[in-house]
């Protein structure tokens, strides 16, 4: 069961190597944020009840509501809704993030370990590709936040891969999403207007 | 004084300050802390080798941090509170609240004697520091403060990779609630990619509060647009902070197998970050950005010395420490040469020796020991750097250095002398034109500058004691 979720999780990054507009940027995250709570739901059996309903609670309320839900607003607050046109096309990026994959699944497989498993890695590490990719081949601010929602996603990810032993990382990787999501989102993000949604004043 | 006690004071000042909504109040209150943070210092030295709450200890490059900060608070909230004159009551709160929070933050992070604790200390520093770039609220100040806390959030979400990654060596070992000495006990088992790729995540996670290449663009825009005082802080004590976390696990691996590939990852990482400062200091044009890249070339070298080993390491820590006092008190000056000259403008800037010679002579005697002249304590460590260099058979990444180096004391030096000594090459009308700034102000300066001097001659035991303790972590 985890591991069809985790290959439905890498579908979702397929995705956003071909997708343009923000607003299709925004329902994967949201899908991400389900699929990523299915995924701690199946996986961490054999984490306590009460830390398992903290974890569901938190992907359900943060990663599926509460961030796309700001994502919108800053959509809206902006008026930008496709990717910048000066970003590198869709098809150099899908033939990068299946490179990126290929890359993930190496990796992976060279540092097999009987305690995490290789589609945990592969996917994990593919997944931090994917947002950092995001974040640098594109120009606007909300691409920027939603590649670090990726990464943060590449994160949660990994925590969960050791989450039954160590509870503690994935209560840590929580704090870094609400920090990211109340700080990043809920304070700078709003204020970022449209006629700043490039921000360049700043250079030598 | 513990350390509870310390936190917990210092939660009752941030409390207390908003309460009050008074400046006299928050100016004592202020006052008040500087001396509580320095007894806390005092305290922690007594207190060698013990440890307190589980996660913290005093002892190693920790303490040392500890005490540089320690030296720093006091000149920060006398120059914060001439910086804040003209605020209102509501910003100059938050301010100084900021400001209680970064501080205590940083003393956490360095004390902490657990991987996860020192990250939740640093991660919590970048939301004191952007409350406090973005003090003027203006455009550039947004702008300066989103980056800041976008690419710090990057970093410490790579950052937090690398922690993972440590626990994945580890297996069953639960490595969050593991302290530095029990994670080294367990290092035999571990595979070497995992040791690699954790030590990369933690090092490129880490160099964005380091200022270190590649994550130094996000501290140079902060440091142009932060209020001076806090750029000194950003510059000194928080960058501090980034290099203890990288030598933290530096440290840890010493051991391993992997110690040559982060010897030669860190000689990268900072020959590199040298380039890039001696290539925009060519070109700089705004006096705070300069400072900055002066910052990134000094980080580079500390890098470099560090994974040159050997005297290196003495030359690393010696660095730490004095660029930690020049730069500050550069940074203390910029606040009083904005005053007079109404900008920061290279173009724009000059006759500062006529307009105001306290700080001219502040500024010449400042980046004479910056760029490590004798008689600068840096030049010791810079001298170290360049023999280790030469001892350890990488002859080529001395002249680099060198070469660097030049271009640098060439840049910095002939901006310099044309604000102190030139006409403006663009008329400018001051915003602050008029302004008489009391030249008693530079005290803290001159200060810092004398025990940069005295260091260069003369060591006292306890410099050198607190020193080679941070380094004794490491020889084996």
């Amino acid at each position: 069961m985890v591991n069809y979720l985790i290959v439905l999780f890498a579908v979702t990054n397929i995705f956003f190597a071909s997708a343009e507009r923000i607003s299709i940027y925004i329902r994967l995250i949201a899908m991400q944020g389900l699929l990523l709570c299915g995924i701690a739901l199946a996986g961490l059996s054999e984490v306590n009840l009460g830390n398992l309903i903290f974890i569901a609670a938190e992907t359900i309320v943060f990663k599926t509501v509460i961030m796309p839900y700001l994502l919108f607003r800053i959509v809206k607050t902006s008026g930008v809704t496709k990717v910048h046109r000066l970003s590198m096309p869709a098809f150099y990026n899908l033939l990068f993030s299946i490179f990126a994959l290929l890359i993930s699944a190496m990796i992976a497989k060279s540092m097999l370990t009987g305690f995490v498993s290789s589609v945990f890695m592969t996917v994990a590490l593919y997944t931090l590709f994917v947002g950092l990719l995001l974040i640098v081949t594109h120009r606007l601010i909300v691409s920027h936040i939603i590649g670090f929602m990726i990464t943060e996603n590449a994160v949660f990810l990994f925590s969960v891969a050791v989450g039954n032993e160590m509870p503690m990382l994935i209560n840590i990787g929580i704090l870094l999403d609400i920090f990211a999501g109340v700080l990043i989102l809920g304070f700078f993000g709003l204020r970022i207007r449209s006629n700043t949604n490039e921000i360049t004043k700043l250079k030598d | 004084m513990s350390l509870l006690l310390f936190f917990i004071s210092a939660f009752i000042f941030c409390i207390a300050i908003f309460l009050a909504g008074n400046r006299k109040f928050t100016i004592a209150l202020m006052a008040l802390f500087s001396l509580m943070h320095i007894s806390f210092s005092i305290y922690a030295w007594m207190n060698r080798g013990v440890t307190e709450l589980t996660y913290f200890s005093y002892n190693g490059p920790g303490l040392l941090m500890l005490f540089i900060l320690s030296v720093l608070v006091i000149p920060v909230v006398y120059h914060g509170i001439i910086y804040n004159t003209k605020s209102d009551i509501k910003r100059f709160n938050i301010y100084h609240i900021s400001l209680i929070a970064l501080i205590t933050f940083m003393s956490g992070a360095y004390i902490a004697n657990n991987m996860t604790v020192l990250w939740i200390f640093a991660e919590a520093t970048t939301l004191a520091v952007a409350a406090l770039i973005y003090h003027d609220r203006t455009d550039v100040a947004l702008e300066a403060t989103w980056k800041y806390v976008f690419v710090c959030s990057v970093g410490i979400a790579l950052a937090y990779l690398g922690i993972l990654f440590l626990s994945f060596i580890y297996g069953k070992e639960d490595a969050a609630n593991l302290s530095f000495e029990t994670l080294q006990g367990l290092l035999k088992q571990a595979n070497p990619v995992y040791l690699k790729i954790a030590f990369l995540f933690v090092l490129v996670g880490f160099s964005t509060k380091m200022g270190l290449f590649p994550m130094h663009t996000v501290t140079i825009d902060a440091h142009s647009v932060a209020p001076p005082p806090i750029s000194a802080l950003i510059s000194t004590t928080l960058m501090n902070l980034g290099y203890l976390a990288i030598f933290r696990v530096y440290t840890l691996f010493s051991s391993s197998a992997i110690y040559s590939f982060m010897n030669n990852m860190l000689i990268i990482s900072g020959t590199l970050s040298l380039l890039i400062a001696a290539g925009y200091m060519l070109k700089a044009k705004h006096l705070k950005r300069m400072l900055a890249y002066s910052s990134l070339e000094n980080m580079g070298l500390v890098a470099v010395a560090t994974g040159l080993g050997g005297s290196g390491y003495y030359g690393a820590f010696l660095i730490i420490l004095l660029h930690s006092l020049v730069k500050s008190g550069l940074f203390f000056q910029m606040g009083q040469l904005h005053r007079v000259l109404g900008t920061f403008s290279l173009d724009e800037a000059g006759n500062y020796m006529i307009l105001y010679p306290a700080g001219a002579l502040v500024l010449l005697t400042g980046v004479i020991l910056i760029l490590a002249i004798p008689p600068s304590g840096l030049f010791i460590a810079e001298f170290l750097i360049i023999r280790e260099t030469v001892f350890s058979n990488k002859i080529f990444i001395g002249i680099t250095i060198f070469l660097f180096l030049c271009f640098i004391i060439y840049a910095m030096s002939t901006r310099v002398l044309h604000i102190i000594y030139s006409n403006p090459r663009n008329q400018h009308i001051p915003a602050s034109e008029g302004i008489k700034v009391n030249p008693a102000e530079t005290w803290t300066q001159f200060v810092f500058f004398a025990v940069v001097i005295i260091l260069c001659i003369y060591q006292p035991p306890f410099v050198e004691n607190i020193i080679k303790d941070s380094i004794s972590f490491l020889i084996k």
